[in-house]
């Protein structure tokens, strides 16, 4: 199986984080990719408004669980599939957006990235020198994401 | 197999036939922003995501989102790259192109199989059989004329109760 790429999306539509695995997609300058971050975020807020029927609320049978707030929001876009490439989007509560993209006909990847995102959550949330919404450099967040696509693929 | 809406828009960037096939979410009275004092965890039944929108509105909405996923895609991929369709929780949105940049999209339910070649077929089938060789009907369709003709939407019809039984 083949990463192409992961981007990170903060929550104000700023890419803080973008990491190439393998080559496959067109090279961008630093600027592009910018603005590719920010457009996707407009379109990613589209999605949701088009939603053409309300969302269905999740089943109420984990009552351990505090409700949450979320229910009856729309998700916004989750898959995008291209004639080249697949492009998993997961947003988390705190409207960090993942992108994983990934060859067509790539299944699982769901989890995949909420396997990213732990790594996220460990190595770059608990950095104490991290500052929210600024660009990730973290290293072992690097080397965690190395050794997981390399393992996969 | 849900199917929400289908749309035709031209190259001059227009919608030029639309079809729903279930109502808009009505927004029931209620108000959309959560006001003070009243529980949003509690509310259990489905709140309206949206305030009220003219058909209108999502056509544009709907152009505006193909035309820009689209040019991220080309920009992505590369050249060659053709964006095929994406899925949200809730939703899902085919989309074909042809090579006169006429844009066909469907709207359905997110448990739907690629519908590109349907698309493709109601194209090749219904609009150029039924619109583009009808001599009465305009070269260019400002404002949808000469689309939403008796034969094209009488084909759609058995075309989709065809292929996608509901």
């Amino acid at each position: 199986m083949v990463v192409f790429a992961l981007f990170v999306i903060s929550k104000a539509g700023g890419l803080i984080y973008n990491r190439e695995f393998h080559t496959g997609m067109s090279k961008l300058s630093s600027n592009d990719y910018l603005m590719l971050a920010g457009s996707f975020h407009g379109m990613h807020a589209i999605t949701k408004q088009l939603c053409p029927a309300p969302p269905v609320a999740a089943d109420k049978a984990n009552s351990t669980l505090a409700p949450s707030p979320f229910i009856n929001r729309a998700s916004g876009l989750e898959v995008l599939e291209t004639s080249h490439f697949r492009m998993q989007c997961f947003q988390t509560q705190t409207g960090v957006k993942f992108l994983l993209f990934t060859e067509p006909q790539q299944p699982n990847m769901d989890a995949m990235v909420k396997k990213i995102y732990e790594l996220y959550a460990d190595y770059v949330m608990k950095n104490p020198f991290y500052t929210v919404e600024m660009p990730i450099r973290c290293e072992k967040f690097d080397r965690g994401l190395d050794g997981f696509v390399k393992v996969r693929s | 197999m849900v199917l929400y809406s289908f749309y035709i828009f031209d190259r001059h960037t227009e919608c030029i036939y639309s079809k729903r096939w279930t109502r808009p979410v009505s927004s029931s009275g209620k108000p959309t922003r959560p006001q003070s004092g009243s529980s949003i965890t509690s509310d259990s039944s489905p709140a309206p995501t949206r305030g009220v929108m003219s058909h209108s509105d999502d056509e544009k909405l709907i152009f505006g989102l193909v035309f820009s996923l689209r040019n991220m895609v080309q920009k992505l991929g590369g050249e060659d790259d053709t964006f095929l369709s994406y899925r949200t929780g809730e939703y899902k949105l085919h989309y074909y192109e042809t090579p006169t940049r006429m844009k066909f999209v469907m709207l359905t339910d997110t448990k739907q199989n690629n519908l590109r070649p349907y698309l493709h077929q109601i194209w090749a089938n219904l609009y150029v059989e039924y619109v583009v060789k009808n001599p009465l009907a305009p070269v260019e369709h400002p404002g949808g004329i000469g689309v939403a003709n008796e034969l094209f939407e009488r084909g759609l019809e058995t075309f989709i109760k065809a292929v996608l039984p509901a």
